[in-house]
C-alpha cells in the first residue's frame, strides 16, 4: 500500500499502525532472507512506536501527514539506540545515540523506524560478499543486484517490505537502485535535507533522498524530510517547498530537454534502455510538453571530476583507519577509498574549478527548459555472482553529472528489459525545483503505469 | 605510476600495512587515481574559480 493511500486510512481509523507493522515484520520475515535488505530489523521497537501511533490516532491526534506508516533507514545514518555498521566491520562497534535530523523529521512526521537497511560499504564498496553482512538483492530477480549503495532501501521498497526508505547518493547512489529496482527515487537539491547524523562519503556530493514506490509518496516524504539545518555546514537557507500540492498538475507547456548524447555517444545505452526512453519522450510529447534535444558536457568528464572529489573527500575522512586496520575493509571499498591518498591538491582544486564550469553549463541548459530528460542506468542490472560485469556496468550511468552540479535529480522505471528486469529514465529540474521534476514524473507515472508494476515475489 | 613511485607515496600517505598485506588493492587504487585525475580539462580561464566558493558569513 503507498504511502498517502496508508496515512490516510490511518487518519480516517480505517487502518491499524499495529496490523501494518505486524504485516510487514511478517512479509520481512519471510522475503528478507532471500533479499538481505536488512542488517536489523528493530521489530520490537516498531511495534511499541505502532502502539503509541495506533492510540495516537484513535484519539484524533495525528503527528504528521506519514503518521502510523514504516519506514527503512540505510544504515549510515543515524538511528538513536541503534548501530550505524555502514556495512563494515570498521564500524560494528558504533551506537547512535540521536537520530539524524532526516530520522527525527521523519519521526515527527509520524513515521515507524523499522529498522537499518544494507548499504554499499561506507556507501562505496559493493555488492561484496566480503562483508559482516551479505549484499541486498534484487526482488526482480534475486540472482541480481540491486544497485547501490543504497541497495536495502531499493530492494526492499520494490519487495514491498515498507512503502517508502531514506537513502543517500554521492554518485548516485539513490537513483542507482531506484533504477534497477524499478522504484522512485529522489536526489534533491543540494543543501536541501540536512546531513547531520548521515556519516559522510564525500561532503561537497552527500545528498539524503527518499525512496518510494510512487512519485506522490516521493514527494510526501521530501516534505516530511526538507528544510534548513544551521548546524548543518552545507544546509541551504532556502524556505522549504510544497511538493505534494503540484504533483497532479501535468505537463502542457513545460520544456523537456533530451540529453541524447548521454546515452547515444558518450556511453551509448543497453537497445531496451534506449528504446524506453524514446517512448518516454514521446510520451511527455503527447501529455502536451515540449521536447527537444540539449547538450552538456561529455560524461566522461562529468565522472572525472566527481570521482576526483568524492576520492579526495573520502580518503580525509578513511585515512587513519586505512592506514592502522585496512582489513576490516571489504576489497571493494579498500579500492576505492585508497585513490585519494594519491591525488594531489592540484587535483582537487582542478576538478572544483572545472566543477563551477559544468555548473553554469548545466544553469545554462535549464535556462532553455524547464526540465532534463535522461538516462539514468545505461543497462538493466546484471547478475551479483559476476563481479566483471558489475564492474563493467556500474560505471554506465548518467547520475554523477549532478551530484557533481547539486542539482535536483530523480530516477524511476521507465519499462522493463527483454529480460524482465527494469529500465529506468531520469529527470532533472533547476535547483530547488523539485516541485516540477514530481509533475514531470507524475505523467510519465500515470501514462505508463508504472506505479502497478512490482517484482514477482511473495 | 611505477612500483617504486606508488609505493613511496603509499608510505607518505601512511599505508605501509595496506602495502604489506594489500599490494594490489594499493597498486589498483594509485593507478585509478592517475587515470581519473588526468581525464579532466583544465579551465580556459586561469583565474576560474573552484566550487564551493568562500562565502565569509556563512558559517555556522
Amino acid at each position: 500500500m503507498p504511502v498517502g493511500e496508508a496515512a490516510s486510512a490511518i487518519a480516517a481509523k480505517k487502518l491499524s499502525p499495529v496490523d501494518l507493522t505486524k504485516a510487514l515484520l511478517d512479509r520481512i520475515g519471510r522475503l528478507d532472507p532471500k533479499l538481505n535488505a536488512f542488517i536489523r530489523v528493530d521489530g520490537d521497537a516498531a511495534l511499541q512506536a505502532a502502539k503509541a501511533a495506533e492510540a495516537e490516532a484513535m484519539s484524533g491526534r495525528l503527528r504528521g501527514p506519514l503518521h502510523g506508516v514504516p519506514v527503512g533507514i540505510k544504515d549510515i545514518i543515524d538511528v538513536a539506540g541503534l548501530p550505524t555498521t555502514c556495512h563494515s566491520k570498521v564500524r560494528a562497534d558504533h551506537m547512535a545515540t540521536s537520530d539524524a535530523v532526516c530520522v527525527e523529521k521523519l519521526r515527527g512526521a509520524g513515521a515507524i523506524v523499522l529498522g537499518k537497511l544494507s548499504t554499499h560499504e561506507f556507501a562505496i564498496g559493493g555488492p561484496s560478499f566480503d562483508l559482516p553482512w551479505p549484499p541486498a538483492r534484487n526482488p526482480w530477480n534475486p540472482d541480481h543486484h540491486p544497485g547501490g549503495s543504497s541497495s536495502g532501501s531499493g530492494s526492499g521498497v520494490a519487495a514491498g517490505l515498507f512503502p517508502m526508505a531514506l537513502g543517500t547518493d554521492t554518485g548516485g547512489s539513490v537513483r542507482n537502485p531506484a533504477s534497477c529496482c524499478g522504484i522512485v527515487g529522489l536526489k534533491p537539491t543540494y543543501g536541501l535535507v540536512s546531513r547531520r547524523g548521515v556519516f559522510p562519503l564525500s561532503f561537497t556530493l552527500d545528498h539524503i533522498g527518499p525512496m518510494t514506490r510512487t512519485v506522490a509518496d516521493n514527494a510526501l516524504m521530501l516534505e516530511a524530510i526538507a528544510g534548513h539545518d544551521p548546524l548543518d555546514p552545507g544546509s541551504a537557507a532556502a524556505v522549504q517547498g510544497h511538493y505534494t500540492k503540484g504533483v497532479e498538475r501535468g505537463i502542457r507547456g513545460l520544456r523537456v530537454g533530451f540529453v541524447r548524447h548521454f546515452h547515444e555517444t558518450d556511453t551509448p545505452a543497453h537497445p531496451d534502455v534506449a528504446a524506453a526512453l524514446e517512448t518516454v519522450a514521446s510520451t511527455l510529447q503527447k501529455e502536451g510538453a515540449e521536447v527537444c534535444d540539449v547538450s552538456l558536457p561529455p560524461l566522461g568528464e562529468f565522472g572525472a571530476v566527481n570521482r576526483v572529489i568524492l576520492q579526495s573527500e573520502a580518503w580525509s575522512i578513511h585515512a587513519p583507519w586505512l592506514g592502522e586496520r585496512p582489513g576490516d575493509y571489504g576489497m571493494l571499498a579498500r579500492r576505492r577509498l585508497m585513490p585519494g591518498a594519491f591525488m594531489g591538491s592540484g587535483d582537487y582544486v582542478l576538478a572544483s574549478r572545472r566543477r563551477l564550469e559544468m555548473i553554469a553549463a548545466v544553469e545554462a541548459v535549464l535556462r532553455e527548459v524547464d526540465v532534463l530528460l535522461c538516462a539514468s542506468s545505461m543497462d538493466p542490472a546484471c547478475r551479483i555472482d559476476d563481479p566483471v560485469e558489475v564492474e563493467r556496468t556500474y560505471p554506465r550511468q548518467a547520475r554523477t553529472p549532478f551530484n557533481t552540479t547539486g542539482h535536483p535529480a530523480l530516477a524511476m522505471m521507465s519499462g522493463l528489459s527483454s529480460g524482465g528486469m527494469p529500465v529506468s529514465v531520469q529527470f532533472v529540474g533547476r535547483y530547488f525545483d523539485e516541485a516540477t521534476i514530481f509533475a514531470v514524473a507524475r505523467a510519465w507515472e500515470r501514462a505508463a503505469g508504472t506505479d502497478k508494476k512490482h517484482p514477482p515475489i511473495g | 605510476m611505477d612500483k617504486a613511485l606508488i609505493e613511496l607515496l603509499a608510505r607518505r600517505a601512511g599505508l605501509a600495512k595496506a602495502l604489506a598485506e594489500f599490494p594490489d588493492d594499493v597498486e589498483a587504487a594509485a593507478k585509478q587515481a592517475a587515470d581519473v585525475a588526468s581525464r579532466i580539462k583544465r579551465p580556459a580561464d586561469p583565474a576560474a574559480e573552484p566550487w564551493p566558493p568562500m562565502k565569509a558569513g556563512t558559517g555556522l
